[in-house]
């Protein structure tokens, strides 16, 4: 679950951003031609791509050590249930594969995931965890895509007109309602949004409520109804968050010299914002969302359990509470590749967007 | 505007000349700019006075916070903020640029007065390809199209001395070095010939060899078109080198203004003695220690009484602390704002200057 | 029905960014959908709404009263209820079982014509119910409580066998497709209960087979239905991702095998729909009073919830009130110092606030304040026979504790001051509300005789395998469990909790450890009794006995809440702790 408490990237530098401790030093003076540019890109991401398998590993392996250190409830008492013998658990244990040492059960585990793409089957459900994860993946997928959109609709223009017209009223109110949105709990915001907009309990009765979730490909009027409100909830704080930090940004670069190098080349004012500062102040805002992005993608307890959304975030906090370890592990390895992956996506995509960037 | 054929441009230059012992170009009459702040009104500007013809060079000296770049700021309408209050006059070719409407002042900006900076890094934009922003600037003002531009630019590039231009067009500003890149700022500011060029500390990020290079090339592209030349500087070497007349300033006021001979033989202002001092000398023995003027600039927010200079100056009388001295002519040409008896500031000058020359 | 018409289309203009183009309007394209109203419900439907999901889908391995919920009206075992009663009521069985040989052999004739559900399609036999019985011995069938109840059976294998394939049961006889003979080694009082079990719900081998012959069984996701409803299932018997998704839904369709002239159950419904996932108690109540959902499944409804319904003249009618079968208790761990001292156990029962404790879960509405451990929802079955509401060894006016009354009860353990003076007792408690409240009220109580309280806060299946069921690292006082009967029969509430003989190294649920050989005895002498009016005098007698030790201090006997939408007769079943009986709701 990500949702940004970090209100300091307002005041950031332009090119820094959090997670990007492998790049190169942004100012490399490299005279390099294309060719030599895309090998070593290529070599980059080869080595990523390394890194991130070795990551997964290292994430697996401490799910599976975590689970065992902790007291996590007996995953073999659990399924046997209140009148089970302690031979009847041993045996449950046994079956689970439980009884093995933990480095064993960990080989067993990473085998049949390389080997065979298999997730193993989940404690409670013995149901495939495989097929669980990617089914639940569309719908995780279908709030975030939405949220994204409508905080990237929102956050950004409102930042940008707050960074122009900065200082004004509408500047002040704006900033100032976004801290509340930052603030406002997922949870509570949902609760208010079901009661007054959903279909099934609200006031005005607009959008779907809550469990109205639909497929897309089933019914995309009601799979849109239903993920409105969630969407609006979800991007609130990430919407004031972009707003803000796209308003520090904006003000910032707007106080660079090369802005007053565009003015003095007798730009019209909106060209030097939108082609000039924005082009400057919005880098940082790319990466920053592609990282939130591949959070999200790894699921959204607070907004999926209010809504009751079947996505990945659910399933995650399911598997938790009910000890179901190959679930944790699952959603685990999942949240960590999107995290991961657009760690990646966004180092390679930052170096399209800053040339000053090279691997 | 038509684009004049590369070979017109000695003709332009004369045709400009020929203009230029009628009046000054550009002229600055008691400019004065004030933003209004949370700590209170900075007067960043006080009633300056400047002008400068066509085909000369006016140096602007001083120290940070004098009001020297702010008055240039302020010629190109870049000071129009909703807290600043300018009054006063810029006249430039018999256009009001104080009270030119912001669309007309973009037109002159950039075409008609351009303007360059002092870190070429950080004033050119880092996510832009040079030829890019060079070829912006040319498109803003003439309706050419972007191959045309682009030849342009390759032509201004080779003219500020840019080797193999073709290729150093698609270069970003951080894949060339300092001098490269201011080069790359005065291509900019002269591919469009503009009438008058601002330059605010233009060698000051950088390295010495490089310095004299670039006032090199601008004096080389002054002479060839023609255009008059801002000089802004805290360095009076720069001055030396480059200046026709220069303008000293402090606490937003012109208080000394002479010919560049004169005011290196004998300054009158003991502001500008102080500034003498404070440049080491190549050519005489280094003194013990750098003699610079005792002191901070003064706020602008609260200046002093009197003479805005008296707290640090050494000559300081009492009227200095009750009457603003006027800038008033002390020889032809030689203008002074000092409460100093004319005679005995003269004879001061003189005989610091042999002192440290 | 709930006033949706097909007109209602609703149009969102496109939403556009202003002068701001050059971000956001391709992004916000995307915005400009068309919504249409909600769709047609021609269907005679039932919505249960529950937060969780079921445990199993298989009738040899559901134990848990949301899974029966689902699976009563799919499954049928031996016996099952009267509606709205905990009487026994013959489903699949044609009458009650014949008893004989003392109490050691059960007959059970079959209902004739009733055929199981497709792919299956053919009549139920007796060797159907026979193998269902004893799939739940063999470890691909994990069943929780074969050993308890049918471990009586003659010829139970001792170590279970990997699959039941070749697991015969001698005690179970089929001489013919109609009849099934139960031998039993020894009397028992609670067979015919067992009997209700779902593991009694007949299982075509034939076809279950190749399910149950895996490492571990999922006939679950391929379960046939003999009853009135089936889970909705693809041609080859499949749920999963037909009428079963995890965690989101279960839908249950009409058994077109079903004939209503083999069962009692009316099951007017065309279909009923479990529509999971709904954590948050308060959307849950509101989406069924506005008839969005049509009752509450494994969820109460929030006491608050509660207060304004019950407020309301036409909404308080649709809010019901059952026992849950179960009493909630607080087991001292007489394993150890100072519990292992009557006194100052007695102590702790004058002294707890079961009033606060009550609080912490709803007050009132939660239910009545238990003094012993049969609870009210057996009546007849026991709770009458241990002297129903008037039995109250340890009272407090208010059942606020009584300070006094445990100061006397800790001098005569030997403190002279009436405050304890030992070391720290240790608890394991939830880390969540209401579990956590309650455990603090415990504290708080404690505390006013001087015991201090080292808490330890888990999660509550951690708190349950990982300490309070392993009597090895038992804490003090496990403050948060309770139990609840398996049927209407006080054995089932009163033997694993405190048989003396019970206690085991791992998954003990005799908390307490209570080891009382007064008590072993009466236990065995009970639990052979089978006629049911000495037999519940008995336990009756018994629930006094453990209730005197102190060795638990009961405090609740819950009540569950179930709501019902307007648009629905309400139907519960009473046998199951309140559950709604979708098999006897209709749509109004």
């Amino acid at each position: 679950m990500s949702q940004p408490i970090n209100n300091e990237a307002t005041n950031t530098p332009r090119p820094s951003r959090p997670g990007g401790g492998l790049r190169s030093s942004v100012a490399g003076y490299a005279r390099t031609t294309k060719g030599v540019l895309f090998s070593s890109m290529f070599r980059y991401i080869v080595r990523r791509l390394i890194w991130g398998v070795l990551m997964l590993l290292v994430v697996s392996a401490l799910t599976f050590v975590i689970f065992y250190l902790l007291p996590a409830g007996d995953p073999a008492a659990i399924r046997a249930g209140r009148y089970a013998t302690p031979a009847r658990i041993e045996q449950i244990r046994h079956q689970l594969g439980l009884d093995r040492p933990v480095y064993y059960q960990y080989w067993v585990y990473m085998k049949a995931l390389v080997v065979h793409f298999d997730f193993g089957t989940s404690f409670k459900t013995n149901l495939p965890v495989r097929g669980e994860i990617f089914r639940r993946l569309p719908v995780t997928f279908s709030v975030a895509i939405g949220a994204v959109i409508i905080w990237v609709a929102i956050g950004i223009p409102v930042g940008i007109i707050s960074a122009i017209k900065s200082r004004s009223w509408l500047d002040r109110v704006t900033m100032g309602g976004s801290l509340v949105a930052i603030s406002a709990p997922v949870y509570w915001l949902g609760l208010i949004a079901l009661f007054l907009f959903s279909k099934d309990v609200g006031v005005i009765k607009v959008f779907g409520g809550s469990g109205s979730y639909v497929p897309f490909f089933q019914d995309p009027a009601a799979w849109f109804s239903s993920l409105i409100l969630p969407w609006f909830v979800l991007a609130a704080a990430f919407t004031a968050f972009y707003a803000r930090m796209v308003r520090g940004n904006l003000i910032e670069t707007m106080n660079e010299d090369f802005i007053r190098t565009a003015r003095a080349k007798g730009l019209s004012e909106r060209r030097v914002v939108f082609r000039h500062g924005l082009r400057a102040a919005l880098t940082p805002v790319v990466t920053m969302a592609g990282l939130d992005i591949g959070t999200l993608l790894g699921g959204a307890v607070l907004t999926e359990t209010v809504f009751n959304i079947p996505g990945i975030g659910r399933l995650a906090y399911d598997s938790i509470i009910g000890s179901d370890l190959p679930m944790i592990q699952g959603t685990v390895l999942l949240g960590a590749f999107f995290i991961i992956s657009a760690n990646l996506i966004v180092d390679v995509l930052y170096a399209f967007l800053d040339p000053r960037v090279r691997y | 505007m038509t684009p004049e054929p590369p070979d017109s441009d000695n003709a332009a230059a004369k045709s400009r000349e020929t203009s230029k012992s009628s009046s000054a170009l550009l002229e600055i009459r008691d400019l004065r700019v004030h933003f209004r702040t949370r700590d209170g009104v900075v007067h960043a500007v006080e009633g300056a006075q400047l002008s400068v013809e066509r085909g000369q060079t006016l140096g602007v000296v001083g120290e940070s916070g004098s009001g020297k770049s702010v008055t240039a700021m302020t010629v190109i309408g870049l000071t129009r903020f909703p807290n600043a209050t300018i009054s006063g006059e810029i006249e430039f070719d018999g256009i009001d640029l104080i009270n030119l409407p912001d669309n007309q002042m973009r037109r002159v900006r950039g075409r008609r007065i351009a303007m360059i900076f002092q870190d070429p890094l950080s004033s050119l934009h880092p996510l832009y390809k040079v030829g890019w922003q060079i070829v912006e600037a040319i498109q803003t003002h003439e309706e050419v199209s972007t191959s045309e531009a682009r030849a342009r630019t390759i032509e201004a590039l080779r003219e500020v001395g840019i080797p193999s231009p073709e290729k150093r067009i698609d270069s970003y500003p951080h894949e060339l070095s300092g001098g490269m890149r201011q080069r790359v700022m005065i291509a900019m500011a002269l591919v469009l010939k503009p009438d008058v060029l601002i330059a605010d500390e233009p060698t000051t990020a950088l390295d010495v060899t490089v310095q004299a290079q670039i006032l090199d090339l601008i004096r080389r592209l002054k002479d060839e078109y023609g255009t008059a030349v801002v000089m802004i500087t805290h360095d009076l070497g720069v001055i030396a080198e480059l200046a026709d007349e220069v303008a000293v300033m402090y606490a937003g006021r012109v208080m000394e203004k002479a010919p560049r001979e004169v005011l290196f033989t004998s300054p009158e202002l003991p502001y500008t003695w102080g500034l003498m001092r404070s440049i080491p000398r190549l050519d005489a023995p280094r003194p013990d220690r750098l003699d610079s003027i005792s002191g901070l600039p003064p706020s602008l927010i609260n200046l002093p009484p009197g003479c805005p200079f008296h707290p640090r100056c050494p000559y300081v009388m009492d009227v200095c602390l009750k009457k603003e001295p006027e800038l008033k002519q002390s020889e032809p040409g030689h203008l002074v704002s000092c409460h100093l008896d004319v005679k005995e500031r003269q004879q001061i000058g003189r005989d610091l200057q042999t002192l440290y020359r | 029905m709930n006033g949706c018409s097909n007109q209602s289309r609703r149009r969102f203009g496109r939403l556009r960014a202003g002068s701001l183009g050059v971000v956001t309007v391709l992004l916000l394209g995307a915005l400009a959908f068309t919504v249409t109203g909600c769709g047609t419900k021609a269907k005679n439907t039932i919505t249960v709404l529950s937060a969780g999901d079921v445990d199993y889908l298989d009738p040899g391995l559901a134990f848990y009263q949301f899974s029966y919920e689902v699976i009563y009206p799919v499954d049928r075992p031996l016996i099952s209820y009267k509606a709205g009663s905990t009487d026994y009521q013959p489903d699949m069985a044609a009458s009650l079982p014949t008893v004989s040989d003392g109490g050691k052999t059960y007959t059970v004739h079959l209902r004739t014509g009733v055929k199981f559900a497709p792919p299956v399609n053919r009549e139920v036999t007796s060797a159907d119910v026979k193998y269902a019985i004893e799939r739940g011995f063999a470890q691909s069938v994990p069943n929780s409580y074969s050993g308890v109840y049918f471990g009586t059976l003659v010829g139970v294998p001792k170590t279970s066998p990997a699959t039941p394939k070749g697991l015969d049961i001698p005690g179970i006889e089929t001489p013919d497709k109609s009849t099934i003979v139960f031998k039993l080694t020894k009397p028992s009082g609670v067979f015919v209960g067992a009997l209700s079990l779902p593991l009694t719900a007949p299982v075509p081998e034939e076809y279950a087979s190749k399910f149950d012959n895996k490492k571990q069984s999922d006939y679950g996701f391929h379960q046939i239905a003999t009853g009135p409803y089936m889970i909705k299932a693809n041609k080859a018997g499949t749920i999963t991702g037909v009428g079963y998704v995890a965690k989101q839904k279960i839908t249950l369709v009409r058994n077109p095998n079903w004939s209503s002239k083999t069962d009692f159950r009316p099951a007017k419904a065309d279909e009923v729909i479990f529509s999971e996932g709904f954590q948050d108690s308060t959307v849950l109540a509101k989406k069924i009073l506005a008839g969005t959902g049509d009752v509450n499944g494994d969820t109460p409804i929030p006491a608050t919830e509660m207060q304004s319904i019950k407020a309301n003249a036409s909404q308080k009618k649709q809010l019901f009130f059952t026992p849950v079968s179960g009493t909630r208790f607080i087991p001292l761990n007489m394993s150890k110092p100072p519990f292992n001292n009557i006194d100052v156990r007695k102590a702790v029962a004058y002294v707890l606030d079961r009033d606060a404790m009550r609080k912490t879960r709803g007050g009132v509405l939660s239910g009545k304040i238990a003094t012993h451990f049969i609870d009210p929802g057996f009546g007849t079955h026991g709770f009458d026979q241990s002297g129903g509401f008037g039995f109250n060894p340890f009272p407090s006016p208010g059942f606020k504790g009584d300070v006094a009354k445990a100061k006397a009860e800790m001098k005569k353990a030997g403190f002279p001051s009436g405050m304890y003076t030992g070391p720290t007792l240790t608890m394991v408690a939830d880390n969540v509300p209401p579990g956590s409240d309650t455990a603090k009220v415990v504290i708080n109580s404690l505390g006013k005789i001087g015991f201090k309280v080292n808490l330890i806060a888990q999660a509550h299946a951690t708190m349950y395998t990982d300490f309070c069921n392993v009597p090895k690292v038992e804490p003090n006082i496990c403050p948060n469990v309770g139990w609840q009967a398996d049927f209407a029969e006080p054995q089932t509430l009163l033997d694993a909790t405190f048989d003396g003989t019970a206690i085991i190294p791992r998954n003990n649920s005799n908390w307490p450890q209570l080891n009382d050989p007064a008590i072993n005895a009466a236990m065995v002498k009970a639990e052979v009794i089978v006629d049911p009016l000495k037999r519940y005098q008995a336990w009756g007698q018994i629930d006094k006995m453990i209730t005197e030790t102190a060795a638990a201090v009961p405090w609740l006997w819950e009540d569950w809440p179930t709501l019902f939408s307007s648009r629905v007769d309400p139907a519960l079943q009473l046998w199951n702790g309140g559950s709604p009986d979708v098999a006897f709701m209709s749509v109004k």
